[in-house]
């Protein structure tokens, strides 16, 4: 028995005791004239027991030390056996992430990590954790949401705790250190970075024409793109994209950024003012509606239909995320499966300039701002820089690695499909760091373009609310 | 001294105190918080600065926020009539003692104890244009599916059907028991002068359950005013804006955008809307009661 167990086991004898003896003067004397027996003595020792073996449950657990971790990823431990090698989807999100924090308690038996599971975004939960006064020591945002917290002091810098823990703010990729970095601050450790892609079935492709070799032909220029997603739809009869139309909003959104970025429009002038009724979005917003309006693409289907269409076969091309490539990779090595060998992906292709580029966001640990000892400091630095020791791991998921040194590691370039999208780490953009509530602006940008593509607004009036309804949002930001 | 009438009243006072003490503190303060709160520019994490009225003449010139309002009166004009009429009949269908009848009651009653993300999940499965049960099925047929959940004509008519289905039972449970409370004897009487089915109805029924019927489409206006959850977890809103009622609109500027003192504005013209609704109904009712009288 340790020291802290037999600490809490006197504890809670002496508590029994105490607790008995409050009964006992509590008892209704056996004159009242509706007295009932009284109780027996034994009874009220064992409450007293009980009681006090809750309260011992609740007290501090001796020289462990505890911190909170709050994460999204989904719960799997029915998966994930602790200390156990993944029963199935061992590349998965919530596989990866369980077996990490399952080893660093493994590794550090003085520490007590309390992990909090809150459904994606997790942002709800958060805030109220907030408002109530306890929020969690560590847990993990977007990238894009550093700056809201950040603005208001909830969240206090990272650079103390990886200086304590001997990592440089240098060794982070630049797409990693654009999403954390405030005032030349880092206010998060990246974790990894995020972005859609072009998930291709190269089956497909190759039965429309559009295979060179073993690599998919794609499109330099908006008028390219549609010759080959007419010739696609000709030679298969399907669409030529795969898109998530309806209940989806960050799509469209992420969409526009990443082809604003590629013509370096500059559409945040400050942090508190978007601009986007100019001819650069209009350019994207007419080419995405001519696709709809041409029927190269799916219609009627939301993410998990769009998701699992793109897996039966149903078109070219899906505008999809990096999470998606280990459930393609599966797909494509099962025989009978209809993408089996047919799947390759690659980032956006530069369709209205030169500059290859993409819109990345990103998962961040950040650290709240809270009363911790010192010994609390210290577990949160141990635990920040296991997380950045097992950027590897984490890079398996599809994501991209946030650490120079994984993201040009043989072990990482040789997973599949990585050094078709690796650049994205070195080329890939975020918002400006200072521009908060990001989601809100990307839900109701996506609102509008819905609207613009699908024909219910026209491309002028939709890019005139987007830019209202978001400049509206950042004018009356306290 | 208290007299002893103001003893015993006191008495019955102390009662009813706990229940009031939570009505007062769970109920009654967050409302005039809430009022409060809406004279504020304020966010989740405090940085308050009072601005008077400025948050409700910003909503009443938010096209937005009034495309939100009147979706939600068009559709409580779907949804409440359906409400009153549909479960009406199943309980008149129902009011009977035999097994087949008992059954039905438990399939009718079945949906109303799901929640509201498992509906949803049905629904979307039901309604999805591309592999939905209505795309299969009418496309079996020849003809193309119908974008149930992405034109904006037909988001809120997909709501309304949602909505009906998951909500009937408790209606015509209310309805049950109003039939079961309606002396037999009437309507022996009534079947000794061949009567017919219609008259009774007329007649002796709907008289009779009448201030049943203006509980259910009280209530139901005030919870139909609420709807969230279908539209937060189908369509978020759109397409276009088309679906988006008050409360999703008061939960994204409360919850996403934390302009808390603007969403406690909406909240207390969404709180107005019920309350002059209800108050409207409950006034018309009373008056044509008083004229039968």
């Amino acid at each position: 028995m340790n020291h802290s167990a037999k600490v809490g086991t006197g504890f809670a004898i002496g508590m029994a005791k105490q607790i008995s003896g409050l009964l006992s003067l509590l008892r209704v004397s056996p004159t009242h004239r509706f007295a009932v027996p009284p109780p027996r003595k034994r009874g009220g020792m064992w409450m007293g027991v009980c009681l006090a073996l809750g309260l011992a449950a609740c007290s501090p657990q001796g020289d462990r030390t505890q911190i909170t971790v709050q994460r999204i990823f989904g719960e799997c431990r029915a998966n994930v056996p602790k200390d156990q090698a993944p029963l199935r989807n061992p590349d998965g999100e919530c596989e990866i992430l369980t077996g990490l924090i399952d080893r660093f308690q493994r590794e550090n038996p003085d520490i007590d990590l309390k992990v909090n599971v809150v459904a994606w975004p997790g942002y709800d939960q958060l805030s109220a954790q907030y408002a109530a006064g306890d929020p969690p020591d560590v847990v993990s945002i977007h990238m894009s949401s550093i700056p809201d917290y950040q603005v208001r002091g909830l969240i206090v810098p990272v650079t103390p705790y990886l200086d304590k823990a001997g990592i440089d703010a240098g060794a982070f990729t630049p797409a990693a250190r654009q999403g954390v970095m405030v005032k030349d601050a880092a206010y998060g450790l990246p974790f990894d970075n995020w972005t859609q892609l072009w998930h291709i079935n190269t089956g497909l492709f190759r039965q429309a024409g559009l295979m060179r070799g073993s690599e998919p032909i794609l499109p330099h220029s908006p008028e390219e793109l549609l010759a080959q997603a007419r010739q696609f739809k000709q030679a298969t009869g399907k669409p030529y994209l795969v898109q998530s139309m309806i209940n989806e909003r960050a799509a469209y959104t992420r969409n526009l950024y990443t082809y604003l970025m590629n013509q370096q429009a500059v559409f945040f002038k400050n942090p508190k003012q978007i601009t986007l009724n100019t001819p650069e979005a209009r350019r994207i917003v007419g080419l995405f509606k001519q696709i709809y309006d041409e029927g190269l693409t799916t219609r009627d289907q939301d993410y998990p239909a769009a998701t699992q269409g793109f897996l039966n076969g149903q078109g070219g091309v899906y505008l999809g995320g990096t999470w998606l490539i280990g459930t393609y990779e599966n797909e494509a090595q099962t025989r009978g499966q209809p993408l089996y060998e047919s799947y390759t992906v690659k980032p956006y292709p530069a369709l209205f300039g030169p500059k290859q580029t993409a819109y990345v966001d990103g998962h961040a640990w950040v650290v709240s701002d809270r009363k911790r000892s010192a010994a609390q400091d210290e577990a949160v630095s141990r635990f920040l820089k296991f997380l950045y020791d097992h950027n590897y791991d984490w890079s398996r998921t599809g994501h991209l690695p946030t650490v120079q040194s994984v993201a040009e590691s043989d072990a990482y370039l040789n997973l599949p499909h990585r050094r078709d999208i690796v650049s994205l780490s070195h080329t890939g953009q975020t918002l400006p760091p200072e521009v908060q509530r990001q989601f809100a602006i990307q839900d109701i940008i996506g609102d509008e373009l819905f609207s613009a593509i699908t024909g219910h607004k026209t491309i002028e009036q939709a890019l005139t609310d987007a830019e209202r309804r978001a400049n509206d949002l950042l004018f009356h930001l306290l | 001294m208290m007299s002893p009438k103001a003893r015993r009243e006191f008495g019955n006072f102390l009662f009813v105190a706990p229940y009031l003490c939570v009505f007062l503190w769970l109920l009654i303060w967050p409302l005039i918080s809430g009022m409060g709160l809406s004279l504020f520019k304020a966010d989740l994490f405090g940085g308050a600065s009072f601005v008077g009225f400025e948050n409700y003449s910003r909503l009443l010139q938010d096209p937005v926020f009034l495309q939100a309002v009147g979706n939600t009166f068009y559709f409580v004009a779907l949804t409440v009539p359906a409400l009153a009429i549909i479960p009406l009949f199943l309980a008149l269908m129902l009011n009977r003692a035999t097994r087949t009848a008992a059954f039905f009651r438990g399939v009718f009653f079945s949906s109303s104890v799901l929640s509201v993300t498992i509906v949803t999940l049905i629904w979307r499965m039901v309604l999805m244009s591309d592999g939905g049960f209505v795309a299969n099925i009418i496309g079996f047929f020849g003809f193309d599916p119908i974008p149930f959940l992405s034109d904006p004509n037909l988001v809120m008519i997909s709501m309304s059907i949602i909505t009906v289905w998951w909500c009937l039972g408790l209606p015509m449970m209310l309805y049950l028991s109003a039939l079961q409370q309606v002396p037999q004897d009437i309507y022996e009487a009534a079947a000794l002068d061949n009567t017919p089915w219609w008259k009774q109805l007329t007649h002796i029924t709907l008289p009779a359950i009448s201030r049943t019927v203006v509980l259910v489409v009280i209530m139901q206006c005030v919870l139909q005013f609420q709807l969230f959850g279908q539209p937060q977890l189908i369509t978020q809103g759109g397409p276009n804006g088309a679906s988006r009622p008050i409360v999703l609109f008061i939960f994204e500027v409360g919850f996403r955008r934390w302009d808390i003192g603007y969403a406690a504005a909406a909240s207390q013209i969404l709180f107005a809307i019920i309350l002059m609704v209800t108050l409207a109904q409950y006034f018309v009712a009373s008056r044509r009661e008083g004229r039968g009288r």
